[in-house]
């Protein structure tokens, strides 16, 4: 699929899923080797699944979702922030429906030349400070950027 | 008993379903992974599985093998688990998907909970979330490409693991909400150390439209994966160092004796006495 059918045809919401080893990110500190992110547009370019350093293939007018999981069902984890640049999308807090489960929520308000770093904010456990991803793990990766 | 391991398989189940297999695109990460496991986040990952050996090789505990499949796409496993049932009957009797704006049908002066069943599928089973936790409507529209992705099921697995009698593989009924009441688990021989290839039988489903309504067309694929068991000694997890007491916390300088304590006298009571009759 080429970038011009991708262009005409509607898209789904690019959905990029945060899986934590909580016990892992408890047990060092840290997000670095405990953090994996997957979204749904490999067929589109995304490169990094599985890893931290996630580059989503996006396009202006994608609606991006974030939402996250516990490897272990246990261990509670969720989206604290999502820290990117504001010209180039806003993420906003959501529930679903009649829940208390949170998703964050944006839209890309303009083309994106290259790659846009951004940071993932996430409580882990019963950490009173959430942890934080590196400035260069995630981003949003424009057309000619892989 | 050591931290059991946990095996999450995310599929990306249009990528699969279009190209007809499960090679890149399906993705496996565990907890094992502190240790050190190999191929993380990839179609090839090896489980570490270690720290069920005395220090002198003989079997220490058996080790359990969890699998959790979810769908790129999909709703958050941390939803209840009814939650799609739920929104389905919540829609069917308001009519819409806004909680906010008032119910078609309600009569404030019949009172409290008068509605008016809408016309519906009538089978929530059948009805469709968005990846906002919206119903969808059951005409063919664009909306449909934002449905909710069934989670894959696996269907069994098989292969030189279980030949070898290495793991020994169950469904198991759990009531956790993140594994919609069923997991496949298995517990893991660790007494043979070595890496052992294991193959999982997937279904997955695919959306499509037929004959004026929706249906979950079924693939059935197959990928490998591999333990690989270790004979390395338990450790014990706060000290890093070999199975026994725990030690006491080590103190640079011995604490200062607490301060003696003096105890005041007690003073006379201001209790004049009592007249004698």
């Amino acid at each position: 699929m080429d970038d011009d059918q991708t262009q005409d045809e509607p898209r789904p919401p690019v959905m990029i899923t945060c899986v934590v080893d909580c016990v892992g990110a408890l047990a060092t500190g840290s997000l670095h080797g405990n953090l994996h992110l997957f979204d749904t547009n490999g067929r589109r370019g995304s490169v990094g699944l599985g890893t931290e350093q996630l580059h989503t293939r996006v396009d202006e007018g994608d609606e991006l979702l974030w939402t996250v999981m516990s490897m272990e069902c246990e261990a509670h984890v969720a989206i604290d922030d999502v820290i990117v640049d504001p010209s180039v999308c806003v993420p906003e807090k959501h529930l679903f429906p009649h829940t208390g489960v949170p998703y964050w929520r944006a839209t890309v308000l303009r083309p994106i030349d290259g790659l846009i770093p951004y940071q993932l904010s996430l409580g882990v456990g019963t950490r009173t400070v959430p942890m934080t991803t590196e400035t260069s793990s995630p981003a949003l990766a424009g057309g000619g950027a892989q | 008993m050591t931290q059991q391991a946990g095996i999450v398989v995310l599929i990306d189940v249009d990528a699969a379903v279009e190209s007809k297999t499960l090679l890149g695109n399906t993705y496996l990460v565990d907890n094992t992974g502190v240790p050190g496991c190999q191929e993380e986040g990839t179609e090839a990952l090896v489980t570490d599985m270690q720290s069920s050996h005395w220090i002198d090789g003989s079997q220490a505990d058996e080790q359990i093998l969890n699998w959790l499949l979810y769908a790129l796409g999909s709703l958050p496993p941390t939803l209840p688990r009814n939650y799609r049932s739920d929104q389905v009957r919540r829609h069917e009797r308001v009519g819409h998907n806004d909680a906010t704006q008032p119910e078609p049908g309600h009569d404030e002066s019949a009172g409290q909970g008068a509605r008016v069943r809408r016309r519906g599928s009538g089978v929530p089973g059948r009805a469709l979330l968005d990846v906002h936790g919206r119903v969808l409507p059951e005409t063919a529209d664009g909306s449909h490409l934002a449905h909710s992705r069934p989670a894959p099921v696996l269907v069994d697995i098989t292969g030189e693991a279980v030949d070898l009698k290495i793991i020994y593989p169950a469904l198991y009924g759990s009531p956790d909400r993140s594994t919609e009441g069923w997991y496949w688990s298995a517990t893991v021989d660790t007494s043979r150390p070595g890496t052992y290839a294991y193959t999982m039988t997937v279904e997955l489903r695919e959306l499509m439209h037929i004959d004026g309504g929706w249906h979950w067309m079924p693939h059935r694929m197959t990928f490998d994966a591999a333990i690989r068991i270790t004979s390395k000694p338990c450790l014990n997890g706060f000290t890093g160092a070999g199975i026994g007491v725990l030690p006491l916390p080590v103190v640079e300088s011995p604490p200062e004796p607490f301060p003696e304590i003096v105890a005041e006298p007690f003073a006379e009571p201001l209790v004049e006495p009592l007249p004698v009759l």
